[in-house]
């Protein structure tokens, strides 16, 4: 989870070394720890040091944990010689090892060798057929050849035996939401709510879920969960604020006929929309009338 | 840092301090042979004056403190982890200019 100091610190640090200060290593371990996909950049700079005999021999043994991800971002942009090279480092110094066969494996499924890359992962599954990441790499190679529903039936598999995996889960929903298959979207945000009820993000993608399949019972579940999303951010995630407000508006045009007790709603209506302009006259203050227009069509409407 | 640190020493030194004083009181006592019910009025005054002074130092001489709160300026959560376990190769980027230069050397 990137919070938003650490999303500060991550910035910094590539402005830094873009503009050629150091602290090269500083923002590779945090790429690493934060798990963004900065591809372009890591390759770019952990190749720097990585060709440097000195800087690379001041690492000791982390030297191969960035081989590793060099090699897994030169295969992201498509260099496939610096990667072939860092893996040919990697194995003289561990021969017969898992996770150089994995990375081996995802060269070939660079390459477009989808054959040859099955081949090496059931080779690799053979030893050891509890290796989570490789039955995840495989499910990816059919994603990645377009054939989704072999994907969908792979992930399923997986989830039969690992259901702690928030990955998978989260993998599995984003799949179906493409799918626009929302009511097996929604199960899977369900299952990774209750297994971390504190990340947000899980909340505000359950709540669009909702948002889009519509109906009375839908949209009041998803103002909940916008709300609590609002919650868990304090208030600082603008999508959330627009949510609610959308969904009070549906809701009145689903109502229209019928009497409207509720008489809360619009104060957090209200609230949202007032957040919502300050945060805009803050952070883009030309667009403030363009809010302003939005919000008030909308509430007339 | 270090006049809390000062404090902190201080504070100690005043806690042993009236500890002595307890002591020698309870020995008086024996002479006496009284019973030792709770020690002389001046040394609680002490006592409490060495714990307010260790506790100020305990407090302001480790560092600044963490927010916990996970919903603070600092602690909220902005984007989710790439899933990087996931992740696929044929996408757009295969069609950018590589950079030729880009070279693992010895």
């Amino acid at each position: 989870m990137v919070g938003a100091s650490e999303e500060v610190e991550l910035n910094r640090l590539e402005n830094q070394v873009d503009n050629g200060g150091g602290g090269v290593w500083e923002y590779l371990c945090l790429v690493r720890k934060l798990k963004v996909r900065r591809s372009d950049k890591v390759l770019k700079h952990g190749l720097s040091i990585l060709n440097d005999s000195k800087k690379r021999s001041k690492l000791g043994g982390e030297e191969w944990t960035l081989y590793e991800q060099v090699a897994v971002a030169a295969i992201d942009c498509q260099c496939l010689d610096v990667a072939k090279d860092c893996i040919k480092a990697l194995q003289k110094q561990f021969p017969e090892s898992r996770r150089v066969g994995r990375l081996e494996g995802m060269l070939l499924e660079a390459k477009g060798l989808w054959a040859d890359a099955e081949k090496a992962y059931s080779s690799l599954l053979e030893d050891n057929s509890l290796d989570q990441v490789i039955h995840k790499r495989r499910i990816s190679m059919a994603k990645a050849q377009g054939n989704v529903s072999a994907a969908i039936e792979g992930l399923n598999k997986y989830l039969d035996i690992y259901m702690a995996d928030h990955d998978a889960w989260r993998e599995l929903a984003e799949i179906y939401v493409s799918l626009q298959l929302y009511k097996q979207a929604a199960f899977c945000y369900e299952e990774l709510i209750l297994s971390q009820p504190t990340v947000p993000l899980y909340h505000l993608a359950y709540a669009d879920v909702l948002y889009t399949l519509g109906g009375i019972e839908n949209l009041q579940i998803a103002k909940k969960y916008y709300a609590a999303t609002i919650d868990l951010t304090g208030g600082k995630n603008t999508r959330a604020l627009y949510g609610i407000c959308l969904c009070t508006i549906a809701l009145g045009q689903l109502i229209k006929g019928r009497n409207k007790e509720d008489k809360e709603s619009s104060e957090l209506h209200s609230l949202a929309a007032t957040v919502l302009g300050k945060d805009y006259k803050y952070r883009a203050p030309d667009k403030v009338s363009l809010l302003t227009a939005t919000l008030g069509n909308l509430k007339l409407s | 840092m270090n006049i809390s640190f000062a404090i902190g020493v201080f504070g100690i030194l005043i806690l042993s301090h009236a500890t002595y004083s307890t002591i020698q009181y309870r020995s008086f006592l024996k002479i006496l042979e009284e019973e030792f019910s709770s020690p002389p009025f001046n040394v609680v005054v002490e006592l409490i004056l060495g714990l307010v002074l260790c506790l100020w130092a305990a407090l302001a001489v480790p560092g600044k403190f963490l927010s916990i709160h996970p919903d603070s300026e600092e602690n909220r959560i902005v984007s989710l982890p790439a899933n990087l376990d996931f992740m696929i190769f044929n996408h757009r980027g295969r069609a950018l200019p590589k950079d030729v230069n880009m070279k693992l050397k010895c």
